[in-house]
């Protein structure tokens, strides 16, 4: 369970409480998360594993009702940083801890582009960096490969573990120092879900890695440390 | 018992689309039908290109053509920046809450009658235009596109934002997730996806300023010459029709106006054909 880099925390949570519509889903979670691990967030369905995920991301800010207190800091650059502070925005935040949702979701617009959106977002311009990166991308995603030979055509035309692995590589192209993957094979063939267990164990020389899964012989294969949810607010 | 109710069912939709189908046709039969002696009298060429002089007798609806398409497309212009962005704020950028007061200010305008908006257009906009434009009444071409374009806003705001609700909520995710300002979602996800609601919201506001007759009679200045610049005194082929319709029933004068009906039609079918053809050419939808 233990990796070489014990001791380097990445996501320290302290004290986090989410609430929906006046219930609460998460009460007071205190909990650590290491550098370059794949830490695999289980329990039964309902008990917050993703709306945990939405913590670290801030993605829960979209949604109406909903209300969170306590801190979550992330290491950027040596030192632990507020993520909810004021001074540093979402955006930013998102560029550095990427996401890979449960349902592949690729926008409705060629492989390439999907690829590069990210980089059009952050307003890049030059097209031999963007044209390099995307390749990067699509390589350490274990596509290119796969779509070398059709980048203009539609994303949407690719089968489901592509069009995961277009997201993981979208995600990527950003260079994030952290994944947050919800349940990222639940819509996958087993066949498709191995070549993203693999690809997860890969990653996590250079990303730190938090995985919600309901797979228990999945967790056993990609995680290095598991947290149960449902304990969580038991151990408090 | 399930499909004779299917049936029936099924034959009474069919038979008011005919029914509705029919009506559209039946209506340009009948405006034919009536402008035929001044067809027969004068060539078509000479009505739709001549000038208003009923006294000459030349009943030439040139005028009316020409500052019902520059009041229209005028008033599009203008409103369509002001809706995209209207929408955009309602649905995306603003506060939720001050997104859905201002929904509901905008649906109370969609109801409010025309002749407000043309009294309104009288005591607040023709001074207005009368100081800018150097002279004249201030019933001109633009006055009468500003007011218009306050009256198909609310229409187009609305399905605007209709459409903007439409897009798939996973590729909402997937650009906020990516990091994704709010603008940038709105440009570079929301529009893009919201394509077709943008365009038939186009078409219908279009429409509508077209069809508008109390504003324009109000507040354009009813003067029957092709107007020269935006503050040139006009007349929009509907309120040459309000204008003509007093007009003896046996005259050519009240003939002419249901040219102008046809001509009317016609432009608003070319235009529903027209930007259909147009914006869904490339990608094949419907």
């Amino acid at each position: 369970m233990n990796t070489t880099q014990t001791g380097n925390i990445k996501i320290r949570v302290t004290n986090l409480t989410f609430s929906y519509k006046g219930r609460r889903i998460l009460d007071g979670i205190n909990e650590n998360f290491e550098e370059f691990a794949v830490t695999a967030i289980i329990g039964p369905s309902g008990v917050g594993k993703s709306t945990f995920l939405m913590t670290l991301n801030r993605l829960w800010e979209n949604i109406p009702e909903a209300q969170m207190s306590g801190k979550v800091e992330i290491r950027f650059n040596g030192g632990l940083r507020d993520i909810y502070e004021r001074s540093f925005s979402s955006s930013r935040l998102r560029k550095l801890v990427g996401t890979v949702f449960q349902k592949p979701n690729p926008l409705p617009m060629s492989i390439f582009r999907n690829v590069a959106f990210p980089l059009k977002l952050s307003g890049e311009k030059d097209k031999g960096l963007i044209a390099q990166k995307v390749e990067g991308a699509l390589r350490k995603a274990y596509l290119w490969d796969e779509v070398k030979d059709r980048l203009a055509q539609s994303a949407l035309a690719l089968s489901g573990g592509q069009q995961q692995r277009l997201c993981i590589a979208r995600s990527l192209i950003l260079e994030p120092e952290v994944l947050l993957l919800d349940e990222p094979t639940s819509s996958l063939d087993e066949k498709a879900a191995e070549v993203i267990e693999d690809l997860i164990l890969h990653l996590k020389e250079r990303i730190t890695i938090l995985a919600v899964s309901h797979y228990l012989d999945q967790v056993k294969r990609i995680a290095d440390r598991v947290v149960q949810v449902d304990l969580w607010q038991v151990r408090k | 018992m399930n499909s004779i109710k299917e049936t029936i069912v099924e034959r009474a939709l069919l038979l008011s689309t005919i029914v509705s189908g029919a009506v559209t046709l039946i209506i340009f039969g009948f405006m034919f039908f009536m402008a035929l002696p001044l067809l027969r009298e004068g060539n078509i060429f000479q009505i739709l290109t001549g000038e208003w002089s009923p006294g000459g007798g030349s009943y030439g609806i040139l005028p009316m053509i020409v500052s019902t398409l520059a009041i229209s497309c005028l008033s599009v212009a203008i409103s369509f920046p002001v809706s995209i962005g209207c929408s955009g704020f309602i649905g995306v950028l603003g506060p939720r809450r001050l997104g859905r007061s201002l929904r509901r200010i905008v649906q109370v305008m969609t109801g409010i009658p025309t002749v407000i908006y043309g009294f309104v257009g009288i005591f607040l906009l023709v001074p207005i235009v009368r100081e800018l434009g150097g002279g004249g009444s201030g019933m001109s071409v633009i006055t009468a596109a500003l007011m218009l374009s306050v009256l198909i806003s609310p229409t187009m705001i609305l399905f605007f934002n209709d459409s903007f609700e439409r897009v798939p909520a996973p590729y909402l995710d997937a650009t906020d997730g990516l990091g994704a300002s709010a603008v940038q979602k709105l440009v570079y996800v929301i529009i893009p996806n919201a394509k077709k609601g943008i365009i038939i919201g186009l078409i219908l506001a279009f429409g509508r300023a077209m069809g508008d007759t109390l504003v324009a009679l109000m507040i354009a200045g009813n003067s029957a010459q092709v107007p020269g610049s935006i503050f040139d005194s006009t007349r929009t082929l509907t309120a040459h029709i309000a204008l003509v319709i007093a007009a003896d029933y046996e005259s050519l004068e009240f003939k002419s106006i249901f040219a102008c009906g046809m001509v009317l039609y016609l432009f608003a079918s070319a235009i529903v054909i027209g930007i259909r053809y147009f914006a869904f050419r490339e990608r094949g939808v419907e």
